[in-house]
């Protein structure tokens, strides 16, 4: 909107009023925005410190679990039907954070065939999964994703994620934090109780009670979606904190331009009214 | 003098027990999903209150996956100092490669409890576990179990 305003005006050139007072109040306009946005990455950037802190701890409590994968050799198999977690969050104005992970989700869905369920986490990803894959959405969650998650929401989302029913395979997509300036799409595999008791690996543990291998399914998934959360988290603010500083550095730019623009016409207007006086006064001898 | 203080060091150092890999000691981490309490570090022995009873682990024990229940884990360091954490529950693993993963989901440390507020929850508990609703009644169950661990520890 702005820059097709620039276009329109710096032809006609500046030479009366109302380009004078519009151009004025564009420049205040712009200049309350880059207010907005150089504030947004204050934000941004202290909460970022805190969003690491928990991706950090989150990413040791899943530590276990992943050496479990490994060292019993979990693998995903062909299965009937997957489940495919997507994991974001409810809020904009953060780069494109939503895009990637719902692309990557596409790109998932079609290369296991569109034999899947899909459920989403967070308000961005759902209507955008809703747009192309509307008829394999079987639940969403929003609300979450404002902070850092806590194990607590992160049980009850788990608890209904369950009683979906049972599925071979389940994967969590999520933005994984790979430095303060990217992020990349990345998956978690969970496995169903079926899974652990037949992996090639388990025997090199001891497991003394039948449900245990349950427990460990369950725990995993409220574990890996604790990760994928604050992971997830963690890569949004940062998204948002670059997004604002690339918004206020625009600003900033366009700020100057038009304050050039600005002087220029005004500078113009008093030339003109100096002329018409001078004219005028001219006349008159 | 001198001979006194010997006769006295001798049986200390017998007491001094060995592994076939010394120096290889137990690497525990015991992680919160907001907090890690330790990573990867060094420690002589772990007391885990599993689902099938107390396990001590020490170094280089067999891989194994444990339930925890809600109870005392106790940590001892390598300099023979015991750590104690009140845990409601999680799991313990048991690597290959002499590791012990702890992913708890509540730990704190038994002096940190107010005995007097326990025995309040545990009342409230109680009446809703003779609640008709079967869903109320199984939650105040689980609470109960926890409470009732919590307060043989809590001063």
């Amino acid at each position: 909107m702005f820059r097709l305003g620039l276009k329109q005006m710096t032809p006609i050139g500046a030479r009366n009023y109302a380009t004078l007072r519009e151009i004025e109040m564009r420049l205040k306009s712009i200049k309350n925005i880059e207010k907005i946005t150089n504030t947004m990455k204050i934000v941004a950037s202290t909460r970022l410190n805190k969003a690491q802190r928990a991706m950090q701890a989150s990413r040791v409590f899943h530590e276990s679990d992943s050496e479990f994968i490994e060292n019993a050799e979990l693998e995903a198999k062909e299965a009937d039907k997957t489940l495919l977690i997507v994991v974001s969050s409810d809020k904009g104005l953060c780069g494109s954070i939503h895009t990637q992970v719902s692309k990557a989700a596409r790109k998932r869905i079609e290369a296991l065939g569109g034999n899947v369920d899909v459920v989403t986490v967070g308000d961005k990803v759902k209507t955008q999964m809703l747009r192309t894959h509307d008829d394999k959405l079987k639940l969403s969650f929003n609300g979450v994703g404002k902070e850092a998650p806590n194990f607590n929401e992160v049980a009850l989302i788990a608890d209904e994620i369950v009683k979906l029913g049972t599925y071979e395979n389940t994967e969590i997509l999520y933005n994984k934090f790979v430095s303060g300036v990217s992020f990349e799409p990345t998956t978690f595999g969970v496995f169903a109780k079926e899974a652990i008791d037949s992996a090639p690996g388990l025997s090199k543990y001891e497991i003394e009670t039948e449900e245990t291998s349950e427990i460990i399914s369950e725990f995993s998934l409220a574990n890996s979606l604790l990760t994928a959360m604050a992971e997830g988290y963690a890569s949004e603010v940062s998204a948002r904190r670059n997004a604002m500083d690339n918004a206020s550095k625009n600003a900033g730019e366009m700020i100057n331009s038009y304050s050039i623009l600005y002087n220029r016409t005004r500078q113009a207007v008093i030339t003109n009214e100096l002329v018409d006086i001078i004219t005028g006064a001219s006349s008159l001898d | 003098m001198f001979r006194s203080l010997r006769s006295v060091k001798t049986p200390i150092k017998s007491l001094v027990r060995t592994y076939a890999t010394e120096g290889e000691g137990l690497k525990l981490s015991l992680a919160l999903p907001h907090q890690t309490l330790y990573s990867n570090s060094e420690v002589e022995q772990v007391n885990v209150p599993s689902v099938n009873g107390d396990l001590g682990i020490l170094a280089n024990h067999i891989p194994i996956v444990e339930q925890l229940r809600p109870g005392l884990l106790e940590i001892i360091t390598k300099s023979g100092e015991t750590e104690t954490y009140f845990v409601s529950g999680g799991l313990a693993t048991v690597q290959p490669g002499n590791k012990l993963t702890i992913s708890a989901i509540e730990a704190f440390k038994p002096e940190q409890f107010d005995i007097s507020e326990v025995k309040n929850l545990i009342t409230d508990a109680q009446k809703r576990a003779s609640s008709s609703d079967e869903v109320v009644s199984a939650e105040a169950n689980i609470e109960l179990e926890v409470l009732e661990a919590l307060q043989t520890i809590a001063k």
